[in-house]
């Protein structure tokens, strides 16, 4: 019997609600991203009409990303010290990510910039492909870091595994085919043209796929905590219990949606697919609270501490 | 001949601990500890029912580990550990980020609202830069907090960890905390932890 048998944590935690939407937001940039770049740099052309939407998405997420965490910091004016070439820390994954989010902005507004220019400009296609190529490996970078935040820290047993890189970016795609399906049919209501149906299957099937990897990952994870340390049974035990995680985030934000979306009958209907990308955006959004919150809250089980 | 580095560590004796909270106390006031936090405490544990009632008490504090998760994950090296052991926070250059309060597995941190940084127990570094010792173990009334260099054959706590069997918090972390326990008088307790 070791003596941590006795060990109770009291000291409350500092993070406040601007840490999950820090870590929404850049998801969401992220996936808004990608999808972008499917047309201009991946060349799957019938996803052309979200190439701009999604990338004026991913650049508007992404100024008000570092807003949240700046808002959340002791010293939210000293945020620029994370910049400095001096303060650098190899082993800290924020080191990493605050580079990240200065260049992924940028190039993100290069793009764009590119994207503006007529249709018949000289190059246009070319630089776009380029500049694209240069930037989604910079988003998958500025949200998969997120994944390291927590996945390099031992002391949360919710946080500390190999897949919460992976889980994170995965989730973030979801959450921008989300987004940007609802865009789409809002600007297309706007516009008042007829939502291209084969686009909309696509995203149909992508948000299919990216939910059952989503789930593969949260089954994965639930049976090596469960079957893991104490410190992660006590903490899979405490989220399976927890009627937020349960029927927000798995039971709304994944099985509904992918019981809607795997019906034709349903899944053709402009207002079903806004409802599940709507239950989408939620589910992603309750994933990155419970990380964060469900986490922290977990590393205080387990003892018998009466004070 | 090469003056070999200094280790401070600290050696708490848990057969000697009465649970005073004189050490959580003292500690506060030296350091202006913040309201909700504490640097130095004390967790209690109470089982059975009287008359077979008993109380346990662990003292626990920044352990200054060796390898520290809480430096490690810092983005300004604002928390680095000192020569000598220390692990501190360059108050001035720390952005309250918070990232080492939840890298820490002992609760050792937390961000003063009123200062901004992060803190945490540092030794009472201002004590032993003038010679003294940390103003938890000279509040200590029962002696049960040792405090010295560990890499001096001839300190207390060097001669404690070779003659007594010791522990530290959480072992499996990885993080050679430098403050070792004395194991006290703790047959009451049962294996099986509750899930709260």
């Amino acid at each position: 019997m070791n003596i941590s048998i006795l060990f109770q944590p009291m000291n409350p935690t500092p993070w406040k609600i601007f840490i999950p939407f820090y870590f929404y937001f850049t998801g969401l940039s992220a996936g808004s991203f990608i999808l972008s770049s499917l047309s201009t740099v991946f060349g799957i052309k019938k996803f052309k009409p979200l190439a701009y939407p999604s990338a004026v998405a991913a650049l508007v997420l992404l100024i008000l990303a570092p807003i949240m965490l700046i808002l959340d910091l002791g010293h939210p004016l000293r945020f620029l010290n994370v910049l400095n070439p001096f303060y650098f820390n190899s082993t800290s994954p924020i080191s990493y990510g605050s580079w990240l989010l200065t260049f992924y902005p940028i190039a993100t507004l290069i793009y764009i910039w590119i994207m503006v220019k007529p249709e018949g400009a000289p190059g246009r296609e070319k630089n776009l492909k380029i500049m694209g190529a240069i930037t989604v490996p910079l988003a998958i970078a500025v949200h998969a870091y997120t994944g390291f935040v927590f996945g390099v820290v031992k002391a949360k047993a919710i946080w500390h595994t190999a897949l919460m890189p992976g889980y994170f970016l995965t989730s973030a795609i979801l959450s921008g085919v989300g987004l940007l399906a609802i865009i789409y049919l809002i600007l297309s209501a706007v516009k008042n043209k007829r939502p291209d149906a084969d686009l909309l299957k696509s995203m149909n099937n992508m948000m299919i796929g990216i939910i059952l990897l989503d789930m593969f990952w949260v089954i994965s994870m639930w049976l090596t905590m469960l079957m893991g340390t104490e410190a992660a049974r006590l903490a899979v035990h405490m989220e399976l219990r927890d009627p937020f995680y349960m029927f927000v985030e798995i039971g709304a934000g994944m099985i509904l949606p992918l019981l809607i979306l795997v019906q034709p009958r349903l899944s053709s209907k402009p207002g079903w697919i806004a409802t599940s990308s709507a239950l989408v955006l939620i589910g992603v959004f309750v994933m990155r609270y419970t990380v964060v919150f469900s986490g922290i809250k977990a590393a205080s089980l387990g003892t018998l501490v009466f004070q | 001949m090469i003056k070999k580095k200094k280790r401070y560590g600290m050696v708490i004796d848990l057969r000697r601990c009465v649970g005073c909270l004189s050490c959580q106390t003292t500690c506060k006031v030296q350091n202006n500890v913040a309201y909700d936090d504490f640097r130095a405490r004390v967790n209690i544990m109470e089982q059975g029912v009287f008359p077979d009632a008993k109380r346990y008490f662990l003292p626990t504090l920044c352990n200054h580990c060796e390898n520290p998760p809480c430096v490690e994950v810092c983005p300004t090296e604002a928390s680095y550990k000192r020569e000598d052991g220390l692990v501190l926070v360059l108050e001035d250059r720390c952005i309250g980020c918070a990232a080492c309060v939840e890298a820490c597995p002992y609760d050792a941190r937390y961000i003063d609202p009123n200062v901004g940084s992060a803190e945490k127990c540092t030794f009472c570094v201002e004590r032993l830069d003038n010679g003294l010792e940390p103003a938890c173990v000279h509040n200590c009334m029962g002696r049960a907090r040792i405090f010295g260099d560990l890499n001096d054959p001839n300190s207390e706590v060097s001669q404690l960890l070779n003659n007594t069997p010791t522990e530290v918090l959480k072992p499996d972390m990885g993080t050679h905390p430098n403050v070792y326990y004395i194991m006290g008088n703790f047959n009451g307790l049962p294996v099986k932890e509750e899930i709260r």
